[in-house]
Protein backbone atom coordinates (compact mmCIF):
# COMPACT_ATOMS: atom_id res chain seq x y z
CA UNK A 1 0.00 0.00 0.00
CA UNK A 2 3.07 2.54 1.13
CA UNK A 3 4.78 1.51 -2.68
CA UNK A 4 1.49 2.34 -3.85
CA UNK A 5 1.19 5.50 -2.55
CA UNK A 6 4.94 6.48 -3.26
CA UNK A 7 4.35 5.32 -6.85
CA UNK A 8 1.50 7.56 -7.52
CA UNK A 9 3.31 10.65 -5.58
CA UNK A 10 5.84 9.96 -7.73
CA UNK A 11 3.59 9.95 -11.22
CA UNK A 12 1.80 13.18 -9.43
CA UNK A 13 5.10 15.07 -9.24
CA UNK A 14 6.50 14.22 -12.99
CA UNK A 15 3.23 14.86 -14.31
CA UNK A 16 3.00 18.72 -12.77
CA UNK A 17 6.97 18.76 -13.79
CA UNK A 18 6.10 18.09 -17.15
CA UNK A 19 3.58 20.80 -17.49
CA UNK A 20 5.54 22.63 -15.42
CA UNK A 21 8.44 22.41 -18.12
CA UNK A 22 5.41 22.65 -20.94
CA UNK A 23 4.35 25.82 -19.78
CA UNK A 24 7.08 27.46 -20.13
CA UNK A 25 8.17 25.99 -23.27
CA UNK A 26 4.87 26.98 -24.74
CA UNK A 27 5.27 30.70 -23.50
CA UNK A 28 8.79 30.58 -25.14
CA UNK A 29 7.45 29.50 -28.27
CA UNK A 30 4.63 32.10 -28.38
CA UNK A 31 7.58 34.22 -28.07
CA UNK A 32 9.23 33.26 -30.88
CA UNK A 33 5.94 32.44 -33.42
CA UNK A 34 5.07 36.48 -32.36
CA UNK A 35 8.12 37.29 -35.08
CA UNK A 36 6.10 36.72 -38.32
CA UNK A 37 9.49 38.49 -40.02
CA UNK A 38 12.46 39.83 -39.48
CA UNK A 39 15.89 41.57 -40.92
CA UNK A 40 19.17 41.91 -39.00
CA UNK A 41 22.44 43.78 -39.13
CA UNK A 42 25.07 40.72 -38.20
CA UNK A 43 28.71 40.76 -37.52
CA UNK A 44 30.09 37.57 -36.98
CA UNK A 45 33.55 36.60 -35.78
CA UNK A 46 34.56 33.20 -36.84
CA UNK A 47 37.57 31.29 -34.43
CA UNK A 48 37.58 27.72 -35.77
CA UNK A 49 40.32 25.72 -35.93
CA UNK A 50 42.29 24.97 -39.13
CA UNK A 51 40.38 28.10 -40.97
CA UNK A 52 41.44 31.44 -41.01
CA UNK A 53 38.94 34.05 -41.69
CA UNK A 54 38.38 37.84 -40.65
CA UNK A 55 35.26 39.17 -39.14
CA UNK A 56 32.39 39.86 -41.30
CA UNK A 57 29.32 42.04 -41.77
CA UNK A 58 26.18 40.49 -43.17
CA UNK A 59 22.07 41.25 -43.17
CA UNK A 60 20.15 38.30 -42.14
CA UNK A 61 16.10 37.52 -43.25
CA UNK A 62 14.08 35.55 -41.70
CA UNK A 63 10.97 34.74 -42.33
CA UNK A 64 8.10 32.20 -40.84
CA UNK A 65 8.05 29.40 -41.09
CA UNK A 66 11.59 28.97 -42.38
CA UNK A 67 12.68 31.03 -44.92
CA UNK A 68 16.41 31.99 -43.77
CA UNK A 69 18.59 34.02 -46.20
CA UNK A 70 22.26 35.29 -45.49
CA UNK A 71 22.94 38.34 -47.86
CA UNK A 72 26.99 39.36 -47.41
CA UNK A 73 29.48 40.67 -49.79
CA UNK A 74 32.35 38.00 -48.66
CA UNK A 75 32.38 34.50 -47.91
CA UNK A 76 30.36 33.78 -44.35
CA UNK A 77 30.58 31.03 -42.17
CA UNK A 78 27.63 29.84 -39.77
CA UNK A 79 27.12 27.03 -37.71
CA UNK A 80 24.79 24.36 -39.82
CA UNK A 81 22.55 23.94 -36.69
CA UNK A 82 21.19 25.91 -34.32
CA UNK A 83 20.62 29.21 -35.53
CA UNK A 84 17.04 29.68 -36.50
CA UNK A 85 15.89 25.49 -36.83
CA UNK A 86 15.52 25.30 -32.92
CA UNK A 87 13.23 28.05 -33.38
CA UNK A 88 11.73 25.65 -35.80
CA UNK A 89 11.76 23.17 -34.23
CA UNK A 90 10.16 24.30 -31.01
CA UNK A 91 7.57 25.95 -32.68
CA UNK A 92 5.82 22.67 -34.22
CA UNK A 93 4.70 21.60 -30.43
CA UNK A 94 3.55 18.53 -31.26
CA UNK A 95 6.69 17.12 -32.76
CA UNK A 96 8.26 16.78 -28.74
CA UNK A 97 8.02 16.45 -25.46
CA UNK A 98 9.61 18.53 -23.03
CA UNK A 99 10.71 17.27 -19.23
CA UNK A 100 11.82 19.60 -16.61
CA UNK A 101 15.41 19.34 -15.66
CA UNK A 102 15.45 21.56 -12.30
CA UNK A 103 16.98 24.87 -12.27
CA UNK A 104 20.69 26.08 -12.97
CA UNK A 105 22.13 29.11 -12.11
CA UNK A 106 23.55 31.00 -15.38
CA UNK A 107 25.37 34.14 -13.53
CA UNK A 108 22.82 35.75 -11.39
CA UNK A 109 19.76 34.46 -13.51
CA UNK A 110 18.18 31.37 -12.14
CA UNK A 111 17.28 29.15 -15.33
CA UNK A 112 15.11 25.85 -15.72
CA UNK A 113 16.71 23.53 -17.34
CA UNK A 114 14.27 22.05 -20.07
CA UNK A 115 15.21 19.05 -21.78
CA UNK A 116 13.13 18.76 -25.36
CA UNK A 117 13.20 15.55 -26.59
CA UNK A 118 11.64 14.43 -30.13
CA UNK A 119 8.55 12.16 -30.63
CA UNK A 120 9.69 11.30 -33.84
CA UNK A 121 12.57 8.78 -34.28
CA UNK A 122 13.60 9.95 -37.24
CA UNK A 123 13.65 13.34 -36.62
CA UNK A 124 16.89 15.66 -36.93
CA UNK A 125 16.96 16.07 -33.67
CA UNK A 126 18.51 14.06 -31.62
CA UNK A 127 17.85 15.94 -27.78
CA UNK A 128 17.75 19.94 -27.06
CA UNK A 129 18.71 20.97 -23.83
CA UNK A 130 17.25 24.60 -23.07
CA UNK A 131 18.05 26.90 -19.86
CA UNK A 132 15.44 29.80 -20.11
CA UNK A 133 14.79 32.29 -17.93
CA UNK A 134 11.49 31.76 -16.60
CA UNK A 135 10.81 35.50 -16.02
CA UNK A 136 11.51 36.96 -19.80
CA UNK A 137 10.61 33.33 -21.48
CA UNK A 138 13.63 33.59 -22.92
CA UNK A 139 16.19 30.79 -23.82
CA UNK A 140 19.44 31.70 -22.21
CA UNK A 141 21.57 28.86 -22.77
CA UNK A 142 21.18 25.39 -25.27
CA UNK A 143 23.00 22.17 -26.10
CA UNK A 144 21.42 20.78 -29.40
CA UNK A 145 22.37 17.14 -30.68
CA UNK A 146 22.09 16.55 -34.13
CA UNK A 147 21.93 13.41 -36.38
CA UNK A 148 24.19 14.76 -38.68
CA UNK A 149 26.25 17.59 -36.99
CA UNK A 150 26.71 16.53 -33.67
CA UNK A 151 26.39 18.72 -30.25
CA UNK A 152 26.31 22.58 -30.55
CA UNK A 153 26.56 24.94 -27.08
CA UNK A 154 24.78 28.04 -28.33
CA UNK A 155 24.71 30.97 -25.08
CA UNK A 156 22.15 33.56 -25.81
CA UNK A 157 22.21 37.46 -24.78
CA UNK A 158 19.15 40.10 -25.20
CA UNK A 159 19.33 43.74 -24.97
CA UNK A 160 16.52 45.77 -26.82
CA UNK A 161 14.73 42.77 -28.48
CA UNK A 162 14.09 41.20 -25.79
CA UNK A 163 9.97 41.50 -25.52
CA UNK A 164 10.31 39.23 -28.91
CA UNK A 165 12.77 36.70 -27.97
CA UNK A 166 15.46 38.00 -30.25
CA UNK A 167 18.84 37.95 -28.75
CA UNK A 168 21.71 40.35 -29.46
CA UNK A 169 24.35 38.17 -29.56
CA UNK A 170 24.75 34.49 -29.91
CA UNK A 171 28.07 32.56 -29.07
CA UNK A 172 28.20 28.80 -31.03
CA UNK A 173 30.35 26.43 -29.78
CA UNK A 174 31.04 23.45 -32.28
CA UNK A 175 32.99 20.17 -32.22
CA UNK A 176 35.19 20.36 -35.41
CA UNK A 177 36.57 17.43 -36.76
CA UNK A 178 40.30 17.02 -37.33
CA UNK A 179 40.89 18.66 -41.21
CA UNK A 180 42.97 16.02 -42.92
CA UNK A 181 43.55 16.85 -46.50
CA UNK A 182 46.42 15.34 -48.87
CA UNK A 183 49.44 17.65 -49.77
CA UNK A 184 48.92 16.76 -53.32
CA UNK A 185 45.58 17.75 -53.49
CA UNK A 186 45.83 20.84 -51.48
CA UNK A 187 48.73 21.29 -54.16
CA UNK A 188 51.17 22.10 -51.22
CA UNK A 189 53.40 19.27 -52.05
CA UNK A 190 56.47 21.31 -50.27
CA UNK A 191 55.31 22.52 -47.16
CA UNK A 192 56.86 19.90 -44.51
CA UNK A 193 56.29 20.67 -41.10
CA UNK A 194 57.94 17.80 -38.71
CA UNK A 195 54.87 15.52 -36.71
CA UNK A 196 53.79 16.65 -33.44
CA UNK A 197 53.83 13.34 -32.03
CA UNK A 198 52.51 14.85 -28.49
CA UNK A 199 48.94 15.44 -30.50
CA UNK A 200 46.51 12.52 -30.86
CA UNK A 201 45.29 11.61 -34.19
CA UNK A 202 41.93 12.31 -34.74
CA UNK A 203 41.70 14.81 -32.26
CA UNK A 204 37.86 16.96 -31.64
CA UNK A 205 38.73 20.87 -31.49
CA UNK A 206 36.19 23.38 -30.38
CA UNK A 207 35.37 25.69 -32.98
CA UNK A 208 33.37 29.20 -31.47
CA UNK A 209 31.43 31.57 -34.02
CA UNK A 210 30.02 34.86 -32.64
CA UNK A 211 27.09 36.56 -33.95
CA UNK A 212 26.19 40.37 -32.87
CA UNK A 213 23.08 40.98 -33.84
CA UNK A 214 21.31 44.55 -34.64
CA UNK A 215 19.19 47.08 -35.67
CA UNK A 216 16.19 44.90 -35.94
CA UNK A 217 13.18 45.17 -38.33
CA UNK A 218 10.80 42.91 -37.19
CA UNK A 219 7.50 42.25 -38.15
CA UNK A 220 7.61 44.67 -41.30
CA UNK A 221 6.81 42.08 -43.99
CA UNK A 222 9.94 40.53 -46.26
CA UNK A 223 9.24 39.86 -49.87
CA UNK A 224 9.53 36.17 -50.51
CA UNK A 225 12.18 37.09 -53.54
CA UNK A 226 14.49 37.58 -51.10
CA UNK A 227 14.71 34.28 -50.36
CA UNK A 228 15.09 32.73 -53.59
CA UNK A 229 18.94 31.39 -54.45
CA UNK A 230 20.34 33.93 -56.92
CA UNK B 1 75.56 45.51 -79.88
CA UNK B 2 74.40 43.74 -76.28
CA UNK B 3 70.55 45.15 -76.82
CA UNK B 4 70.72 44.47 -80.78
CA UNK B 5 71.84 41.47 -80.15
CA UNK B 6 68.82 40.53 -77.73
CA UNK B 7 66.50 41.78 -79.90
CA UNK B 8 67.77 39.89 -82.87
CA UNK B 9 67.64 36.40 -80.51
CA UNK B 10 63.84 37.80 -79.51
CA UNK B 11 63.00 38.06 -83.34
CA UNK B 12 64.75 34.58 -83.40
CA UNK B 13 62.37 33.36 -80.73
CA UNK B 14 59.13 34.98 -82.86
CA UNK B 15 59.99 33.26 -85.85
CA UNK B 16 60.13 30.20 -84.38
CA UNK B 17 56.28 28.25 -84.68
CA UNK B 18 57.18 26.31 -80.89
CA UNK B 19 57.19 29.58 -79.35
CA UNK B 20 53.33 30.49 -80.08
CA UNK B 21 52.95 25.74 -78.99
CA UNK B 22 53.23 27.69 -75.32
CA UNK B 23 50.91 30.56 -75.71
CA UNK B 24 48.33 28.44 -77.72
CA UNK B 25 48.61 25.89 -75.48
CA UNK B 26 48.19 27.56 -72.26
CA UNK B 27 44.99 29.45 -73.96
CA UNK B 28 43.26 26.12 -74.31
CA UNK B 29 44.29 24.52 -71.22
CA UNK B 30 42.70 27.70 -69.23
CA UNK B 31 39.64 28.26 -71.20
CA UNK B 32 39.13 23.92 -70.41
CA UNK B 33 39.50 24.85 -66.84
CA UNK B 34 36.94 28.11 -67.53
CA UNK B 35 35.09 25.67 -68.98
CA UNK B 36 34.80 22.81 -66.32
CA UNK B 37 34.17 25.47 -63.26
CA UNK B 38 31.61 27.27 -65.17
CA UNK B 39 29.78 23.27 -65.88
CA UNK B 40 30.75 21.69 -62.74
CA UNK B 41 32.04 24.11 -60.36
CA UNK B 42 30.04 23.61 -57.12
CA UNK B 43 31.27 20.26 -56.89
CA UNK B 44 34.73 21.25 -56.45
CA UNK B 45 33.79 23.88 -53.71
CA UNK B 46 31.77 20.93 -51.86
CA UNK B 47 35.08 18.93 -52.38
CA UNK B 48 36.99 22.18 -50.82
CA UNK B 49 34.83 22.62 -47.84
CA UNK B 50 33.87 18.84 -46.90
CA UNK B 51 35.56 18.73 -43.96
CA UNK B 52 33.81 21.38 -42.47
CA UNK B 53 30.25 20.62 -44.00
CA UNK B 54 29.13 18.67 -41.33
CA UNK B 55 28.71 21.42 -38.67
CA UNK B 56 29.56 24.08 -40.63
CA UNK B 57 27.62 26.47 -43.61
CA UNK B 58 29.53 28.25 -46.15
CA UNK B 59 27.49 31.22 -47.57
CA UNK B 60 28.45 33.62 -50.14
CA UNK B 61 29.91 33.37 -53.51
CA UNK B 62 32.39 31.10 -53.15
CA UNK B 63 33.56 30.35 -56.81
CA UNK B 64 34.59 33.03 -57.99
CA UNK B 65 37.02 34.72 -60.16
CA UNK B 66 39.56 34.85 -57.71
CA UNK B 67 39.28 31.38 -56.88
CA UNK B 68 39.47 30.17 -60.49
CA UNK B 69 42.84 32.62 -61.11
CA UNK B 70 44.30 30.73 -57.99
CA UNK B 71 43.19 26.55 -59.23
CA UNK B 72 44.08 27.91 -62.34
CA UNK B 73 47.73 28.91 -61.05
CA UNK B 74 48.31 25.81 -58.62
CA UNK B 75 47.19 23.30 -61.93
CA UNK B 76 49.34 25.19 -63.82
CA UNK B 77 52.57 25.34 -62.35
CA UNK B 78 53.46 21.95 -62.94
CA UNK B 79 52.78 22.18 -67.03
CA UNK B 80 54.10 25.59 -67.41
CA UNK B 81 58.09 24.75 -67.05
CA UNK B 82 57.66 22.27 -69.63
CA UNK B 83 55.93 25.38 -72.29
CA UNK B 84 59.47 27.36 -71.41
CA UNK B 85 61.88 25.02 -71.72
CA UNK B 86 60.44 24.18 -74.78
CA UNK B 87 61.17 27.70 -76.02
CA UNK B 88 64.45 28.59 -73.90
CA UNK B 89 66.28 24.69 -74.79
CA UNK B 90 66.48 25.51 -78.22
CA UNK B 91 68.33 29.46 -77.57
CA UNK B 92 71.61 27.41 -77.29
CA UNK B 93 71.51 23.61 -79.09
CA UNK B 94 69.20 25.11 -81.37
CA UNK B 95 72.20 26.96 -83.29
CA UNK B 96 73.74 24.47 -83.18
CA UNK B 97 72.11 21.94 -84.95
CA UNK B 98 70.99 23.95 -87.66
CA UNK B 99 74.75 24.89 -87.88
CA UNK B 100 74.58 28.29 -87.06
CA UNK B 101 76.56 28.71 -84.33
CA UNK B 102 79.67 29.55 -86.12
CA UNK B 103 78.12 32.74 -88.01
CA UNK B 104 76.92 33.33 -84.35
CA UNK B 105 80.49 33.18 -82.89
CA UNK B 106 82.21 35.49 -85.66
CA UNK B 107 79.94 38.35 -84.85
CA UNK B 108 81.96 41.13 -83.20
CA UNK B 109 80.31 39.99 -79.92
CA UNK B 110 82.08 38.33 -77.09
CA UNK B 111 80.58 34.86 -75.97
CA UNK B 112 79.56 35.68 -72.71
CA UNK B 113 77.21 38.43 -74.45
CA UNK B 114 75.85 35.97 -76.57
CA UNK B 115 75.00 33.65 -73.70
CA UNK B 116 73.24 36.55 -71.90
CA UNK B 117 71.62 38.14 -74.60
CA UNK B 118 69.86 34.65 -75.27
CA UNK B 119 68.79 34.31 -71.62
CA UNK B 120 67.77 37.99 -71.55
CA UNK B 121 65.44 37.02 -74.51
CA UNK B 122 64.32 34.03 -73.25
CA UNK B 123 63.65 36.10 -69.89
CA UNK B 124 61.14 38.23 -71.92
CA UNK B 125 59.39 34.82 -73.67
CA UNK B 126 58.75 33.86 -70.24
CA UNK B 127 57.48 37.30 -69.07
CA UNK B 128 55.06 37.34 -71.88
CA UNK B 129 54.12 33.64 -71.43
CA UNK B 130 53.54 34.72 -67.08
CA UNK B 131 51.30 37.67 -68.35
CA UNK B 132 49.32 36.01 -70.68
CA UNK B 133 48.62 33.43 -67.55
CA UNK B 134 48.09 36.69 -65.09
CA UNK B 135 45.57 37.97 -68.19
CA UNK B 136 43.69 34.61 -68.88
CA UNK B 137 43.33 33.70 -65.18
CA UNK B 138 42.88 36.30 -63.52
CA UNK B 139 41.00 39.02 -65.71
CA UNK B 140 39.27 36.70 -67.75
CA UNK B 141 38.18 34.57 -64.73
CA UNK B 142 37.20 37.48 -63.06
CA UNK B 143 34.89 38.85 -65.93
CA UNK B 144 33.55 35.32 -66.51
CA UNK B 145 32.68 34.66 -62.46
CA UNK B 146 32.58 37.97 -61.06
CA UNK B 147 34.96 38.85 -58.49
CA UNK B 148 34.84 38.22 -53.99
CA UNK B 149 36.73 36.34 -51.17
CA UNK B 150 39.16 33.95 -51.72
CA UNK B 151 39.16 30.46 -50.35
CA UNK B 152 42.91 29.32 -50.35
CA UNK B 153 43.42 25.42 -49.52
CA UNK B 154 46.36 24.48 -47.76
CA UNK B 155 47.19 20.90 -46.36
CA UNK B 156 46.67 22.75 -42.86
CA UNK B 157 43.24 23.90 -43.44
CA UNK B 158 41.58 27.21 -45.30
CA UNK B 159 42.28 31.00 -45.07
CA UNK B 160 39.51 33.19 -45.95
CA UNK B 161 41.01 36.18 -47.52
CA UNK B 162 38.86 39.41 -48.28
CA UNK B 163 38.38 40.52 -51.81
CA UNK B 164 40.41 43.48 -51.29
CA UNK B 165 42.89 42.18 -50.25
CA UNK B 166 43.45 40.05 -52.72
CA UNK B 167 45.27 41.92 -55.91
CA UNK B 168 48.21 42.79 -54.41
CA UNK B 169 48.98 39.36 -53.36
CA UNK B 170 48.33 37.77 -56.84
CA UNK B 171 50.51 41.02 -58.35
CA UNK B 172 53.26 39.73 -56.42
CA UNK B 173 52.47 35.85 -56.65
CA UNK B 174 53.01 36.44 -60.13
CA UNK B 175 56.78 38.24 -59.72
CA UNK B 176 57.49 35.12 -57.68
CA UNK B 177 56.51 32.26 -60.10
CA UNK B 178 57.90 34.38 -63.07
CA UNK B 179 61.16 34.20 -60.90
CA UNK B 180 60.16 30.35 -61.09
CA UNK B 181 59.84 30.17 -64.43
CA UNK B 182 63.00 31.89 -65.22
CA UNK B 183 64.96 29.57 -63.12
CA UNK B 184 63.66 26.94 -65.55
CA UNK B 185 64.59 29.04 -68.32
CA UNK B 186 67.99 29.50 -67.01
CA UNK B 187 68.03 25.53 -66.47
CA UNK B 188 67.26 24.58 -70.07
CA UNK B 189 69.62 27.36 -71.03
CA UNK B 190 72.23 25.62 -68.99
CA UNK B 191 71.61 22.32 -70.68
CA UNK B 192 71.17 23.84 -74.12
CA UNK B 193 74.81 24.93 -73.31
CA UNK B 194 75.88 21.23 -73.66
CA UNK B 195 73.41 19.67 -76.18
CA UNK B 196 74.07 19.62 -80.15
CA UNK B 197 70.03 19.16 -80.68
CA UNK B 198 66.98 20.53 -78.93
CA UNK B 199 65.50 17.43 -78.00
CA UNK B 200 67.75 16.98 -74.69
CA UNK B 201 67.81 20.14 -73.24
CA UNK B 202 63.95 20.15 -73.26
CA UNK B 203 63.68 16.53 -71.63
CA UNK B 204 66.42 16.55 -69.25
CA UNK B 205 65.21 20.10 -67.77
CA UNK B 206 61.56 18.33 -67.39
CA UNK B 207 63.89 15.35 -66.00
CA UNK B 208 65.01 17.34 -63.36
CA UNK B 209 62.17 19.47 -62.23
CA UNK B 210 60.01 15.83 -62.71
CA UNK B 211 63.21 14.31 -59.87
CA UNK B 212 63.42 17.29 -57.58
CA UNK B 213 59.94 18.02 -57.33
CA UNK B 214 59.37 14.03 -56.54
CA UNK B 215 62.31 14.77 -53.85
CA UNK B 216 60.75 17.32 -52.28
CA UNK B 217 57.67 15.71 -51.86
CA UNK B 218 58.62 13.22 -50.45
CA UNK B 219 58.20 12.92 -46.49
CA UNK B 220 61.36 10.99 -45.40
CA UNK B 221 64.05 12.27 -42.83
CA UNK B 222 67.07 11.65 -45.26
CA UNK B 223 65.74 14.12 -48.07
CA UNK B 224 64.67 17.01 -45.69
CA UNK B 225 68.48 18.11 -45.57
CA UNK B 226 68.74 18.58 -49.52
CA UNK B 227 65.04 19.91 -49.89
CA UNK B 228 66.10 23.89 -49.22
CA UNK B 229 68.20 23.67 -51.98
CA UNK B 230 66.26 22.49 -54.59
CA UNK B 231 64.82 24.85 -57.08
CA UNK B 232 61.68 23.27 -57.51
CA UNK B 233 60.70 23.38 -53.79
CA UNK B 234 60.61 27.48 -54.32
CA UNK B 235 58.81 27.00 -57.13
CA UNK B 236 55.99 26.88 -55.16
CA UNK B 237 56.35 29.90 -52.97
CA UNK B 238 54.05 32.03 -55.25
CA UNK B 239 51.28 30.54 -52.49
CA UNK B 240 52.88 31.44 -49.43
CA UNK B 241 51.67 35.33 -50.88
CA UNK B 242 48.09 33.53 -49.72
CA UNK B 243 49.00 32.43 -46.08
CA UNK B 244 47.35 34.93 -43.43
CA UNK B 245 50.11 36.86 -42.29
CA UNK B 246 52.42 36.82 -45.10
CA UNK B 247 55.59 34.75 -44.57
CA UNK B 248 58.13 37.35 -45.87
CA UNK B 249 61.16 35.79 -44.84
CA UNK B 250 60.81 32.76 -46.26
CA UNK B 251 59.30 34.07 -49.49
CA UNK B 252 62.37 36.38 -49.26
CA UNK B 253 64.77 32.91 -48.56
CA UNK B 254 63.09 31.66 -51.94
CA UNK B 255 63.67 34.61 -53.93
CA UNK B 256 67.26 34.25 -52.95
CA UNK B 257 67.56 30.47 -53.87
CA UNK B 258 65.89 31.65 -56.95
CA UNK B 259 68.47 34.05 -57.73
CA UNK B 260 71.36 31.74 -56.84
CA UNK B 261 70.46 29.24 -59.12
CA UNK B 262 69.66 31.74 -62.31
CA UNK B 263 73.17 32.94 -61.51
CA UNK B 264 74.94 29.78 -61.26
CA UNK B 265 72.87 28.10 -64.03
CA UNK B 266 73.93 30.99 -66.25
CA UNK B 267 77.27 31.29 -65.47
CA UNK B 268 77.88 27.27 -66.40
CA UNK B 269 76.47 28.00 -69.87
CA UNK B 270 78.71 30.94 -70.26
CA UNK B 271 81.54 29.14 -69.00
CA UNK B 272 80.83 26.15 -71.31
CA UNK B 273 79.77 28.25 -74.53
CA UNK B 274 83.30 29.87 -74.33
CA UNK B 275 85.15 26.57 -73.72
CA UNK B 276 83.05 25.09 -77.00
CA UNK B 277 84.35 23.65 -79.94
CA UNK B 278 82.24 25.38 -82.68
CA UNK B 279 85.06 24.19 -85.39
CA UNK B 280 84.62 20.45 -85.34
Amino acid sequence: MKKLLFLSLFFIQVTSFSQEANQLLERVVAKITSVKDYSVDASIKTDIPFIKILPVKAKIYFKQKDKFKIVSKGIVILPKQGFTDVNTFLSKTNSYMAVDGGTKMIGELKTSLITVIPTSENSEFVLAKLWIDPKNAVIISSQITTRSSGTVNVDYFYSSELAFGLPSELIFEIDIKKFKMPKSVAADINNYKPKDKSKKKNENKKGIITIKLSNYIINKGINDAIFEKK
Amino acid sequence: MLLKNIYNEFIKILAKPRSYIGIGALTLLICIILFAMKADGSSFISFVTSSFEQTLSFNGTILNGNLIAFIILQMLIVHIPLLVALVTGDLISGEAAMGTVRMLATKPISRTKIVISKFIAGAVYTFILTLWLIFLSLFVSKFIFGSGDLIVLNSEGLVILKEQDILWRYGLSFIVAFLSLLTVSSVSICFSAFAENSIGPIVSTMAVIILFTIIGSMEVSVFQNIKPFLFTTHMASWRSFFEDPVPYSKIFNSIIILVVHNVILVSIAIFKFNKKDITS
